[in-house]
C-alpha cells in the first residue's frame, strides 16, 4: 500500500516552486448517500497556497464536497460516488493509496473544536505516537513549531502538561489547527471554523489561516461572508448539491456573474 | 452582470437603500431648480431669482452631509456586496456632483447679479444653447441614476465634448469682442465665467454618467479615451 499522495512522477529535485492552480481537483463528481443525491455533477480546481470558500445555504453540499476531501464520507454507511477527486495529480480513490494515509496529509479541524481529553502536549502529538514516533526532540520540535504555526505556543508554552480541556474556546480551536498541521499535512480542510468563537478569538483563527495559508492549501466551509471576503482568494458558490460559481473572491463579491450568486450573497434568499 | 432583484430579506436594509436614493433625488431635483432659477435671474434680468438660488443652496449642502452619513450607515450595518454595495457608493459620489452642480448654479447667480447692474450684452443669448445643453445633461444623468439606466448615463460622456466647445466658442467670441468694447471688459468676463461654470456643470453630469456605469454595469469608464476632454 503506498502511503505517500504525492504523484508518484514528482521529484523533489524538479519540483516546481510555482504552486499548482489545481492542486485538489473535483471532476465530474457525484456524490449519494444511499439513494439521495447530495452533490451533482461538481467539476472545479482548487489552488495551491490559496484558500478557497465554499458558501451556500444549509443543505447545499458544501460541508459534503469538503468531507469527500479526504474520504470522511467513506465512514458514512451507503455513500458512493461517481467521478474523481485528485490532489496533486493523485486520486485520492487510487486502490494503491492508504487512506489513513491520505487523512495524515490532510487536516481537518471542525465547527465545535474537538480536542482530546489529554494534555496540550500530547494532543499535538498522540497522532504522532500512533504513527510510531517516539524520539523525544522530534517530538518536543514538532510541538513547538505546531502550536507557533498555530500563534499558541506564547500562550502555553508553560502549561505543555495541562489539561487541553482548560484552555479557552478560541484556544481550543487554535490547539485543533495546531494538532492538525502537526502532521506537516498538505491541505487544512475547515468546516466553518469560527462559528462558536468570540470576534477576537475569531479575529486570531482568521489572521492565522492568513499566515498558514503560506504553506497549506485551505479549504474552509463557512456561513460567515463576511469571513469570506476576509480569508479567501477564492470562493465557490453551491446551491441543492450544484456548483453554481467559483471565482476570485472579489469577483464573486463585487460583480458575480449568476443572479443566483447575487441574490444569495445581497440576502434577497438563503 | 447579474442584477440582484427582488426585496432583501432584510427590510430595513430596503428601507435604508431607498432612503438613500430618495435624498440623491431630492438634491438632483432641488439643484436642477437653482440651475433654471440662475437662468432666469441671468436671461430675465432679474435679481429675485438668483437670491433663492443663493439661499437654497443651503438644503443641498445639508443633504449631501446626510447622504453621506447614511451610506456610512448602510456601510456599516448591512456590509453589502456586489450590487448593492455599488449603489450605495455610488449615491454617495452622485452627491458630491450634484452639490458642485448647485455650486456652480450659485456662481451663476452672483455673476448674474453683477450683470444685471449694468446694461446688457447681446452676447449673453448665446449663453441659452449652452445653458440647455447643460440642463439637459444634468436632468439626463438624474434620470439615469433614477431607471439604473448605463445606456442613458454612457451618452453624457460625448454630449460634454459638445459642451466644452460651445464653451471655447463663447469664450472667443467675448474675447474677440471685448477689444472692441473696453467699457464692457468686466461684463464680459463675467459671461466667460458662467460659460466656464456651465462647461463645470457638464463635467459634473459626465461624472454621474461614469458612476451609475459602475453601479449598473460594474464596469468602469472614467479615463478612458474616449472620457478624456481636450
Amino acid at each position: 500500500m503506498e502511503s505517500e499522495l504525492k504523484s508518484p512522477a514528482a521529484d523533489p529535485s524538479t519540483a516546481s516552486p510555482e504552486p499548482r492552480p489545481d492542486f485538489i481537483q473535483v471532476k465530474d463528481f457525484n456524490f449519494f448517500y444511499g439513494r439521495k443525491q447530495a452533490l451533482f455533477d461538481i467539476t472545479m480546481d482548487i489552488p495551491e497556497r490559496q484558500v478557497t470558500a465554499f458558501i451556500g445555504p444549509s443543505g447545499c453540499g458544501k460541508s459534503t464536497l469538503l468531507r469527500n476531501f479526504n474520504r470522511m464520507n467513506d465512514l458514512i454507511d451507503g455513500t458512493h460516488h461517481t467521478g474523481d477527486i485528485t490532489i496533486n495529480g493523485r486520486s485520492i480513490y487510487d486502490p494503491k493509496l492508504e487512506i489513513i494515509a491520505l487523512r495524515r496529509s490532510i487536516g481537518m479541524v471542525f465547527q465545535k473544536s474537538n480536542p482530546f481529553p489529554k494534555s496540550i502536549y500530547e494532543n499535538i502529538v498522540y497522532s504522532l505516537r500512533i504513527a510510531g514516533r517516539r524520539n523525544r526532540k522530534f517530538l518536543d520540535e514538532t510541538v513547538e513549531r505546531s502550536l507557533r504555526g498555530a500563534a499558541l505556543w506564547d500562550e502555553v508554552k508553560d502549561r505543555l502538561n495541562e489539561s487541553a480541556l482548560g484552555l479557552s474556546g478560541g484556544q481550543m480551536q487554535r490547539l485543533c489547527i495546531a494538532r492538525a498541521i502537526a502532521n506537516n499535512p498538505e491541505v487544512l480542510l475547515m468546516d466553518e471554523p469560527c462559528s462558536a468563537l468570540d470576534p477576537i478569538a475569531t479575529a486570531k483563527v482568521e489572521e492565522l489561516i492568513h499566515e498558514l495559508k503560506k504553506d497549506f492549501t485551505i479549504v474552509i466551509v463557512t456561513h460567515n461572508m463576511q469571513q469570506a471576503t476576509r480569508c479567501s482568494d477564492r470562493t465557490a458558490f453551491f446551491y441543492l448539491g450544484r456548483l453554481i460559481e467559483f471565482d476570485t473572491t472579489e469577483k464573486i463579491f463585487s460583480n458575480p456573474s449568476q443572479k443566483q450568486t447575487e441574490d444569495y450573497i445581497t440576502g434577497r434568499f438563503g | 452582470m447579474a442584477e440582484g432583484t427582488g426585496r432583501h430579506i432584510l427590510g430595513s436594509f430596503d428601507n435604508a437603500l431607498e432612503t438613500l436614493r430618495n435624498n440623491v433625488l431630492m438634491m438632483g431635483r432641488l439643484a436642477e431648480r437653482n440651475l433654471a432659477n440662475a437662468a432666469k435671474g441671468l436671461f430675465e434680468r432679474d435679481d429675485d431669482p438668483c437670491n433663492i438660488v443663493i439661499a437654497d443652496d443651503e438644503e443641498i449642502d445639508t443633504l449631501e452631509i446626510q447622504v453621506d452619513q447614511e451610506g456610512v450607515l448602510i456601510l456599516t450595518r448591512f456590509q453589502p456586496v456586489a450590487n448593492d454595495l455599488r449603489q450605495v457608493i455610488t449615491s454617495m459620489k452622485s452627491s458630491v456632483n450634484i452639490e458642485r452642480i448647485a455650486d456652480q448654479a450659485v456662481n451663476i447667480a452672483r455673476r448674474a447679479r453683477k450683470l444685471n447692474a449694468h446694461p446688457e450684452l447681446p452676447v449673453i443669448h448665446s449663453l441659452e444653447p449652452m445653458f440647455a445643453h447643460a440642463s439637459s445633461m444634468f436632468a439626463d444623468a438624474l434620470r439615469a441614476y433614477s431607471d439604473n439606466s448605463a445606456e442613458i448615463a454612457r451618452g453624457l460622456k460625448a454630449r460634454d465634448k459638445e459642451l466644452d466647445e460651445m464653451n471655447r466658442q463663447f469664450a472667443r467670441t467675448c474675447t474677440e469682442r471685448m477689444a472692441g468694447e473696453p467699457d464692457s471688459v468686466r461684463g464680459y468676463l463675467n459671461l466667460i465665467f458662467i460659460a466656464r461654470f456651465l462647461e463645470r456643470v457638464g463635467d459634473h453630469a459626465t461624472n454621474l454618467g461614469e458612476d451609475i456605469v459602475f453601479a449598473v454595469d460594474a464596469e468602469e469608464i472614467r479615463h478612458t479615451q474616449a472620457s478624456r476632454t481636450d
